[in-house]
């Protein structure tokens, strides 16, 4: 009798806890949230090369760090108004889903049961990544197809081992894995010749390339054998701050598309007769009414953060570490044969 | 008139001849120690060559093949080609081991707070001093807040503020008392009273005096304190070996007390007391740690209303308090139990109360049994908040690995990391030693046999 009851007081504590929580999370917007706390708390991982990296003196840069400045800056007008949560991948649909990060960006592939499941909202894809293979320029292979009988380096415990064994399966190719819990002992064992090609994202190919002693020799091969669409991810049933990111997106990939970069945004303005960027950048009309932010904040996005175009090239661009080459790619901007795409500004 | 002749026999030893030179000296030690015969000597080669490999390679790697300046890690590569270290960058990194995301201009902070604890405790190692009690219970119970707010900065609340002044109070008081031990007082508070003329002057007085004193010394404090800006540095900057020293720092603190407690509420009489502290205990001691700081950091805010956001490394601290709490328990306890009853039994002969018979009897011989152990669980405990990397905190085991991911030192793993293991050795191994030393002048017949 006396177990029944404390367990009910228990039971009955535990409901009053969720009901007093639950209205209060639907009446109040994440937007106002973020607006009455005077920052956004920006859910990062653990620092990856290009994504998201921390500097010496402690700043955070990355291309996916780019999502949150350009959110910040539409809201606040100003790009660092951030507060980094960066954890593991273990928690980071616990730390959205129990209202720690307003936003999560951070190389999380979109999936049907992510966006179904876990009480999460994907808001659009910003880089298409993929499976591939990476080789040294020597062995002479030239497709994924050519390499029968291959050990291949992969990490266990990954869909990336279970993409590599149905592409095996699939094409007969009798790979065989070589599994790794570390991913610099993989990179090291692929260094060292212990497997004859190794696989993985192809943005994380471009960033294993970069941490080896020549990184010359090496081949990422055509193949992709995956499909890996990131993007920023919020959580579910709060369309407005949905918008809000998803447009914040959008609108660097449309100012990419019109040309429109950071270092020319002013004269651009000054002299257009394009009514949709006038429309965009608050010239013309109140199209932020509906994000419930400043007229000015594609503005200050495109002025402080950059176009799509620029951070690519800061962050993934032949200039950097990561060297993944954007001509061709599904990054591409789709009037260049990509699939980057914003819906119209109107 | 000595009348020696050839014929008297007089006894004369011989004098000892010398041992056989290979027993003897250096070769003496080698045939004794390493070449004692075949397998010995075999051990010994072996042993001595791999030591020799390892020193060797060791060298090669880290000093011989070391860049030990450069501006990226590729630039390393470029000279080294992989087989050697490359200390520039742990060097451009030391700041972010050390303090994690600390600001560069309020780093005096944290080094002004570890000064003022090893200056606050040092008056225990000065064999003249005796409040070697109020030394240790003054930097135990007011120390924590004089830091955290150090720390934190910012706008201090009235509670903190007082917290901060008593603080500074006390501190100036241990240090007065070991200045007046040093002029020939016997204490503090003779000398005050000496000093004031109060002395003589009924007893009834003397109570009034020093809390007058006291007082006098905590208006100054606070007034002092209030002056302070600090600019305010959440904790989710904090990071490095400094929050490892935080988080291990507090739970170490902690966990003897609150284990002492619960160990004998395990023993108590008392249904209730007893069955709420084993529970506890076993509860804590069954679930691995990262459980725990998984628990409280993702799962619990679940369970709160969306207006409350407790600080994440609190509730981590909260979480590796009760995780050593409940360790440090059972450690107690076993103590307990190395006690002969006979101690128990005569303690209460003597009409001791229970409080009385633990704190006079009991405790400080079970103490002394578990030393080692308890200094033992406090290394554990210090490489066990390594953990909290992975639910996000900066601790210099993270740093170690987000340098490696830094876009210029790209691909350094090897460094940070011997790196850390030099620190955690240093760490542990002084932990270690203080302990041989505690048990050499404390342990008295339990000590190290």
């Amino acid at each position: 009798m006396k177990k029944v009851s404390l367990f009910g007081l228990g039971a009955g504590l535990l409901a009053a806890l969720t009901l007093t929580a639950e209205p209060a999370s639907a009446q109040q917007s994440t937007l106002d949230i973020v607006k009455s706390r005077g920052h956004l708390r920006c859910q990062l991982g653990t620092p990856a090369p290009g994504w998201y990296m921390l500097s010496d003196s402690g700043q955070w840069s990355g291309f996916d760090y780019e999502n949150c400045r350009a959110v910040s800056a539409a809201i606040f007008g100003d790009p660092d108004k951030i507060e980094v949560q960066s954890v593991t991948s273990a928690v980071r649909f616990t730390a959205m889903a129990n209202g720690e990060s307003d936003m999560l960006s951070r190389t999380t592939t979109w999936t049907l049961f992510r966006d179904t499941q876990l009480g999460l909202d994907f808001t659009t894809v910003d880089f298409y990544d993929g499976q591939g293979f990476m080789v040294l320029k020597d062995a002479g292979v030239n497709s994924a197809l050519e390499l029968k009988g291959a050990t291949v380096c992969v990490a266990t415990g990954t869909t990336t081992e279970l993409n590599l064994a149905d592409y095996s399966r699939t094409n007969g190719l009798d790979i065989k894995p070589v599994v790794f819990e570390d991913s610099n002992v993989r990179d090291n064992t692929f260094f060292t010749g212990g497997c004859d090609a190794i696989t993985n994202d192809k943005s994380s190919l471009a960033s294993t390339r970069a941490k080896a002693p020549d990184t010359t020799i090496f081949k990422i091969l055509p193949e992709t054998i995956s499909k890996e669409p990131l993007g920023p991810v919020v959580r579910q049933n709060d369309s407005q701050w949905k918008d809000l990111v998803m447009w914040s997106l959008f609108a660097m990939i449309a100012a990419e598309e019109y040309g429109v970069s950071s270092a020319n945004i002013d004269k651009v303005i000054a002299e257009t007769t394009n009514p949709e960027i006038k429309r965009m950048f608050g010239v013309e009309g109140d199209l932020n009414k509906g994000l419930g932010v400043d007229p000015k904040w594609a503005y200050n996005i495109i002025k402080m953060v950059g176009n799509y175009g620029e951070n690519y090239e800061e962050f993934m661009g032949e200039k950097t570490v990561m060297n993944i080459p954007r001509d061709g790619s599904p990054n591409a901007l789709w009037t260049k044969g990509g699939l980057l795409y914003s819906p119209p500004f109107r | 008139m000595a009348e020696t002749t050839q014929d008297d026999v007089v006894f004369r030893p011989k004098p000892s001849l010398p041992p056989p030179p290979n027993t003897v000296g250096v070769v003496g030690w080698l045939r004794k120690n390493l070449f004692g015969g075949p397998f010995d000597s075999l051990l010994t080669i072996v042993g001595v060559s791999l030591i020799a490999y390892v020193a060797y390679s060791l060298y090669q790697y880290g000093i011989a093949n070391a860049v030990w300046e450069a501006d990226t890690y590729r630039e390393c590569l470029d000279v080294t080609k992989g087989n050697g270290a490359c200390w520039a960058g742990v060097s451009t990194w030391m700041n972010g081991y050390m303090y994690g995301r600390y600001p560069d201009v309020e780093q005096w902070r944290v080094n002004l707070a570890g000064v003022v604890l090893a200056v606050w405790l040092a008056p225990f190692w000065f064999p003249k001093i005796k409040a070697k009690i109020l030394v240790g219970m003054s930097a135990v119970l007011t120390f924590p807040f004089l830091a955290a707010h150090l720390f934190l900065g910012g706008e201090a609340g009235l509670f903190l503020q007082v917290m901060v002044a008593v603080a500074m109070t006390l501190f100036a008081t241990v240090w007065l008392n070991v200045g007046a031990s040093y002029l020939g007082y016997p204490s503090l508070r003779v000398a005050l009273l000496r000093l004031s003329g109060f002395e003589n002057k009924g007893d009834h007085l003397h109570k009034y005096v020093l809390l007058g004193a006291f007082g006098v010394g905590f208006v100054i404090a606070f007034a002092y304190q209030s002056t302070w800006e600090l600019a305010a540095v959440p904790t989710q900057n904090w990071g490095g070996l400094f929050l490892t020293l935080v988080i291990s720092g507090i739970g170490i603190s902690s966990a003897l007390p609150s284990g002492i407690i619960l160990a004998l509420g395990r023993r108590s009489k008392m249904p209730v007391i007893r069955v709420f502290c084993t529970a506890f205990i076993e509860l804590f001691r069954s679930v691995p740690l990262i459980t725990i700081l998984f628990m409280a950091v993702t799962m619990m805010p679940l369970f709160l209303p969306v207006e409350i956001n407790p600080d994440k490394l609190v509730l981590v601290i909260v979480a590796v308090c009760i995780f050593a709490a409940a360790y440090m328990a059972e450690i107690v306890r076993g103590g307990l139990q190395a006690i002969n009853k006979g101690q128990y039994e005569a303690a209460q002969a003597m009409g001791l109360n229970y409080w009385k018979m633990m704190t006079l009897i009991i405790m400080p011989q079970a103490l002394k049994v578990m030393i080692p152990n308890i200094v033992g669980n406090f290394i554990g405990l210090l490489k066990d908040t390594t953990l909290v990397s992975i639910i996000g905190l900066y601790d210099i085991l993270l740093m170690a690995k987000a340098s490696g991911q830094d876009g210029k030192w790209l691909g350094m793993h090897t460094e940070p990391f011997l790196f850390t293991a030099a620190v955690f050795f240093v760490v542990c191994f002084c932990m270690s030693k203080y302990s041989q030393h505690l048990e050499r002048t404390i342990g008295g017949g339990y000590g190290r046999r």
